[in-house]
């Protein structure tokens, strides 16, 4: 598959305006989404990985083997990524046993997220209290930009897979990957025919000994959450996917609908290609 | 069969000469329309369009003032009318009916006068028509095209202004007690009472903040585009770029 996206940098004080913007020209509210991201390291050269993986008979799935094939490729970054609620957020001021007290959570946004496949249940358990073990995960893996495209439109290769729940770091590890880092993405989406807008900014959790190395098994407050960048900024993220990346025909007709897009919000933001290089996801 | 008098025989030499000025007036725009190249200028043709409704007028008026007489008018040839020589010019005195092509131009300036004059060309022959043309409804299309221009012309007009306050400058200096707002509420002239203001300002801020969104003519084609990128006091620019944010999204490092 293939991604075509365009990006726009946000100031603050124009986020709640564009917000309005993008409901209206979306005709949609926004959904507002947290995620969190895992950047996983290859950290072992292709191929070494295959046997290992191969003589597992039992998890040849479709997805595994498509992973198999992706992880396998080249020494990439690639991240995985689980989406959480607003109320997997510890809540300042309520202890586990408050939280377990009361049968009904408060649960605002039920469907905070299209790809949160399974979060159902999640959501079901009587407690506001952040469950890692019942984290689902999704692994993302993008390719570096194509270089060298005429069009001015970022695209590039990229494939999505399920993981187990819970801990992931075992599996990524048997993988070759290592843990990097991880931070929160904090945002709204819409979608406009085709396209998925992405308004969102990185949040860095607070910085707690001894949990630098692994995934995070606690959720702060979301008070606690810092911005990437200090100001507060945004950045808004326009993209398709692609279902067959060789077929010129399909590729200029998304590129079109994504100029269309960019002629729309011209006097409101500047939708632009990003800087191949700060896409680059290999390792080097 | 009674003669004319004098005073009946000396309006109908008034109606002959307004006439005679009338076809003159014509006769000289339409030479100076076929003769000219290129066009006469503008203002030219204004004023002798303003002539020859000056004309209309006054023609007007002199047969709905002595309409009793000349519908009473009866021509016929005296004995003493050389007949012989002047037969077509008698036939034309004595006929009871209009000419077709005149019964068509009239009947054609029947039917613009009762039903929807355009107004543009009835306002100059005729300004009566024309005042009657005003209280006539638009047609859909008048309306769209008013709709479709209103909005942008009062939106650039508006632009020209620098909003704020209660009153404007010209009415600032004619005085704003002469300024007649209908309103019961007495407004209060902003720029006067600055110390009261500053006050209110904390209070209702961001209640009277007003956007001017603008609005202008799409350069290639059809349709309005907006500006709707919002002016603000103070802008706060990203100080990480974009490249950064995405290089950490990607690989967790800024560089």
């Amino acid at each position: 598959m293939h991604e075509l996206l365009l990006f726009a940098s946000v100031p603050t004080h124009q986020h709640a305006e564009l917000l309005q913007q993008l409901a209206g020209l979306t005709a949609m509210q926004p959904r507002h989404c947290f995620e969190r991201r895992l950047i996983f390291k290859a950290y072992r050269k292709p191929g070494v990985a295959n046997a290992r993986v191969g003589a597992s008979q039992d998890l040849q799935s479709g997805d595994l083997q498509r992973v198999n094939k992706m992880l396998n490729g080249g020494m990439f970054y690639t991240q995985v990524v689980g989406p959480v609620q607003s109320t997997d957020f510890a809540d300042a001021g309520v202890t586990d046993a408050a939280a377990n007290a009361n049968p009904n959570p408060v649960n605002p946004d039920p469907d905070t997220d299209t790809k949160m496949d399974g979060m159902d249940s999640e959501s079901s358990i009587p407690r506001s209290a952040y469950d890692f073990d019942q984290q689902s995960w999704q692994l993302e893996f993008r390719d570096i930009p194509e270089a060298g495209t005429r069009s001015a439109v970022t695209s590039r290769v990229m494939a999505t897979a399920a993981l187990p729940r819970g801990d992931i770091v075992p599996s990524m590890n048997a993988w070759g990957y290592s843990f990097v880092t991880e931070y929160l993405v904090e945002g709204d989406m819409f979608i406009h025919n085709d396209i998925v807008l992405n308004l969102h900014r990185v949040l860095h959790y607070p910085t707690t000994p001894g949990e630098e190395n692994q995934p995070r098994h606690q959720m702060p407050t979301l008070q606690q959450m810092a911005p990437l960048e200090k100001s507060g900024s945004y950045v808004l993220q326009a993209s398709m996917m692609v279902q067959d990346g060789s077929n010129q025909e399909t590729m200029k007709t998304a590129s079109q609908h994504l100029f269309g897009l960019r002629e729309q919000l011209k006097s409101a933001v500047r939708l632009e290609m990003a800087d191949r290089l700060s896409l680059d996801t290999r390792v080097k | 069969m009674a003669t004319l008098t004098n005073d009946q025989i000396k309006v109908l030499e008034q109606s002959r000469q307004r006439l005679a000025q009338l076809t003159r007036s014509l006769g000289s725009l339409i030479a100076s329309l076929n003769q000219s190249d290129p066009l006469p200028p503008w203002s030219s043709l204004q004023s002798q369009a303003s002539i020859i409704s000056n004309n209309l007028i006054s023609v007007s008026e002199q047969l709905s003032d002595h309409r009793d007489l000349l519908s009473t008018l009866v021509a016929y040839p005296g004995p003493e009318y050389p007949g012989r020589t002047q037969a077509n010019t008698l036939e034309q005195l004595l006929r009871t009916k209009l000419d077709p092509r005149v019964e068509d131009w009239v009947e054609r300036g029947r039917i613009a006068g009762t039903e929807k004059p355009p107004p543009d060309t009835f306002a100059i022959a005729n300004p009566s028509l024309a005042a009657t043309a005003a209280q006539k409804q638009l047609t859909e299309a008048d309306l769209a095209e008013l709709w479709e221009w209103a909005p942008i012309e009062a939106n650039e007009e508006a632009r020209r202004r620098n909003w704020g306050g209660n009153f404007t400058l010209e009415e600032r200096e004619a005085g704003i007690q002469n300024v007649v707002t209908g309103l019961r509420k007495q407004l209060e002239d902003d720029e006067e009472e600055d110390d009261e203001e500053e006050e209110e300002e904390e209070e209702d801020e961001g209640e009277e903040e007003m956007e001017i969104v603008g609005v202008h003519r799409k350069s290639g084609g059809n349709g309005v585009e907006f500006d709707i990128a919002p002016h603000h006091a103070h802008p706060v620019q990203p100080v990480v770029p974009l490249s950064d944010i995405l290089r950490y999204m990607t690989t967790g490092r800024m560089s």
